[in-house]
């Protein structure tokens, strides 16, 4: 009886430990990026596996995508590569879910644009992740509107201004009722959307969150060329030259309004290319390098990182298929040409691949040239998240009302800030 | 001897089956009382699993640094000591508490009257309650959606075309600071008093006709009869709605984070969404634990005032 319990039990750990085994073999990869890329990561994936015999199971969402990985880290149940936004690192770096990476055990890491990197490393100089894709944020703006007003391309913040005036006031689309706005603003505090789309035209100002001193940052927003990016967007609110509900908008919310004509000008990634030459058309939008503010031309720079999973049992495999997603020719797949797909690529960040001669669109060069010239990556705190959360609540708050006081505000904002810097022990005391 | 041996055994003739009688009567009692415990098994196994143990965990949770994939760390009360610091909870707070006072107040009220209006049995009265009844069961999403709709604060909105028409300008509603929060209740208002009214007309009914017909010979007022007898009578019911609607409106979160998302300038952030945001957007589980557990306390603490201020009312 027991001898036969003993054989039963050994048969079964025996067959656990296959299976074990063979799901080792198969890499679990998860993308946070809009349902339309999943098609894109399936064809990286697929070609992964032709080449290599590595089966890759992937799973894409745009929605709650830190949520999920919280409760699989919680189950002991991550995948093995992650690919997500540059800035998760120090979220995802506090929750503990993600190794650090030797660059040296990738495949091509000599290739990588070195400015890329930075935004691969934690505050604690040790890298996290790989970074596949970059972008900056460049201006889509209805040329038909701007054309029939006979208006010029917008070059600077008061150009910005007429022409939003213009594109409220002058009826665009010509139908005869007051319904169309300036620009698209998503302002709402959900996910710290109005830090996110404010950070370009406080870099533009030449302003900036933090000073980077030694021993850590120092809240640095209560100053002149801050206030005075906050006071142009105010004034953009206060005159009606934004969307109705801007102030709780989200990019889901921005978005429509501009691909249904109700909004002429909105400041967005190179991601949205293919939605809007769907709707409004190709024919219809132009796009420009953001307009230069009192500091200059200046965008928000982003980008897109492999990360290797804690508890990875296949992590030979993981480095081999971030080894492939920054090689040339999954560089080019994942870039999406021809598909009418939400790239999962953006800008290459493998310097071999020439983004002009895959692209053939004059439009992703204009996002080039803003990144390489104009590009501001986000500061390097530890965790950026919760500082983006907090600076949105506050930038909200002054868009919100026409008689906010922006100085007293912005000082209450760094107080925020250096109270949770001093909780992420960077505060520059 | 013999005689009382033969005594006792005649005795023990007709006490054997009142004996085992009894021993199947406990063995049924037994019995009984495990049948229904059986039959709710089911749901009392799946309910431990997926609700009981979750929210035991959850509760936990609040004295813990909690860390996703090492060790959550003990923190005692440090969660608890933030939370009656944190200056936007309080904030919150007061939303919250403006929001769940009027709401429930204004609702109620209205619910009472149209439940007088709409209480009886008429073919025409049940079409008219369904119709008023829609609202409390449309999804919260669909209602954000549609105020959105209809509060938009562009001029072309319908809510400012019709006060247009009557010479007032455009309002910013869920876009102005100062509105934002009473668009919300509005919104509350609307969807919550129909659900008051279906419990207030049960209510109506229940009250002694007799109690009219000898108000009447009394020669009471419409007025004294509402006050001395339809309000007494429904005591019961006025006590269920404020319950339920204070509960609802402590816990409000889609109809918010649908249309404003806790904007513009915090002025719609409530409870819920402020442990939304420290939970699922800041990833600060023992936090926002934390704050949920004194949300629970605070539902329960209020629940027991209100038994017992209902209590002494129907005494």
């Amino acid at each position: 009886m027991l001898k036969k319990m003993t054989t039963h039990l050994l048969a079964g750990a025996m067959l656990l430990a296959a299976t074990g085994a063979a799901s080792a073999e198969t890499l679990k990869v998860w993308s946070r990026q809009t349902d339309e890329s999943a098609l894109i990561l399936k064809t990286l994936t697929d070609a992964f596996t032709a080449k290599t015999g590595i089966k890759v199971e992937s799973y894409n969402t745009g929605t709650d995508f830190e949520q999920r990985l919280a409760r699989a880290a919680a189950a002991r149940d991550l995948p093995d590569v992650v690919i997500n936004d540059d800035i998760a690192l120090g979220q995802m770096l506090k929750m503990g879910i993600i190794e650090e990476v030797d660059p040296s055990k990738i495949e091509g890491n000599d290739q990588i644009v070195p400015a890329a990197w930075n935004s691969a490393k934690a505050a604690n100089g040790k890298i996290y992740s790989v970074p596949i894709s970059a972008q900056a944020f460049a201006l889509f703006v209805r040329k038909d509107w701007r054309e029939k007003l006979g208006l010029p391309q917008p070059k600077t913040w008061d150009d910005l201004h007429k022409l939003a005036e213009a594109f409220t006031k002058n009826d665009p689309d010509g139908n005869g009722k007051a319904d169309t706005f300036g620009l698209s603003v998503p302002a709402s505090t959900v996910r710290g959307y109005a830090s996110w789309y404010m950070s370009n035209f406080i870099w533009a100002a030449g302003g900036n969150f933090v000073k980077q001193e030694k021993g850590g940052f120092k809240p640095d927003l209560e100053s002149k060329p801050v206030a005075a990016a906050l006071g142009f967007m105010r004034s953009l609110f206060c005159e009606g030259l934004v969307q109705p509900g801007a102030i709780n908008a989200t990019t889901g919310d921005a978005l429509p309004t501009f691909r249904s004509g109700q909004t002429g000008i909105f400041l967005s990634g190179p991601y949205h290319i293919a939605v809007l030459d769907e709707q409004p058309g190709k024919d219809k939008i132009e796009v420009l390098p953001p307009p230069a503010g009192p500091g200059g031309v200046a965008a928000l720079a982003e980008g897109t990182s492999a990360y290797i999973m804690t508890g990875t049992k296949a992590r030979t495999a993981a480095e081999k298929f971030i080894g492939y997603l920054i090689s040339p020719e999954g560089q080019e797949i994942g870039m999406g040409e021809g598909t009418g797909h939400t790239p999962l690529v953006r800008l290459p960040t493998n310097k071999a691949v020439d983004v002009n001669a895959v692209r053939k669109d004059a439009r992703w060069e204009t996002f080039k040239e803003v990144f390489d010239k104009s590009g501001h990556y986000v500061p390097p705190v530890p965790n950026w998240t919760p500082i983006r959360m907090l600076t949105a609540e506050g930038f909200n708050k002054i868009l919100a009302s026409c008689s906010s006081d922006i100085p007293a505000e912005l000082k209450a904002i760094d107080q925020q800030m250096a109270e949770e810097l001093r909780k992420q022990k960077a505060l520059a005391e | 001897m013999s005689a009382t041996r033969d005594l006792s055994l005649g005795d023990e003739v007709p006490q054997q089956p009142a004996r085992a009688k009894r021993k199947r009567a406990r063995r049924l009692d037994w019995k009984g009382a495990l049948i229904p415990w059986l039959f709710l098994a089911p749901a009392l196994v799946i309910f431990t699993w997926f609700k009981f143990y979750p929210m035991a965990s959850g509760l936990t949770m609040a004295f813990y640094d909690v860390q996703f994939y090492g060790e959550s760390q003990w923190v005692g009360l440090d969660n608890f000591a933030r939370a009656f610091s944190d200056p936007d909870l309080r904030a919150a707070v007061g939303h919250t508490l403006t929001y769940v006072i009027v709401s429930t107040l204004t609702a109620s009220t209205l619910a009472f009257f149209l439940a007088l209006v709409l209480e009886g049995q008429a073919r025409h009265l049940r079409i008219i309650r369904t119709a008023i009844f829609l609202p409390a069961i449309t999804s919260a999403a669909v209602i954000a959606e549609i105020w959105r709709i209809l509060f938009n604060s562009a001029p072309y909105g319908v809510v400012n075309s019709v006060l247009d028409q009557l010479g007032i300008a455009p309002q910013g509603f869920l876009t102005d600071p100062g509105q934002a929060l009473w668009v919300l209740v509005l919104m509350q208002v609307w969807k919550s008093t129909p659900y008051d009214m279906v419990i207030f007309v049960a209510g109506l009914v229940g009250i002694n006709r007799e109690l009219y017909d000898a108000a009447n010979v009394d020669g009471a007022s419409r007025l004294r009869m509402l006050w001395h007898v339809t309000l007494p009578g429904i005591i019961p019911s006025i006590s269920v709605v404020i319950m339920l609607s204070f509960i609802r409106g402590f816990r409000v979160f889609a109809e918010v984070y649908a249309t404003t998302g806790g904007g513009p300038a915090g002025s719609t952030e409530t409870i819920m969404t402020h442990i939304y945001k420290a939970g699922f957007q800041n990833l600060e589980y023992g936090y926002a634990s934390a704050v949920s557990l004194l949300l629970l306390a605070a539902t329960i603490v209020l629940t027991l005032i209100q038994t017992l201020v209902k209590a002494r009312l129907s005494r």
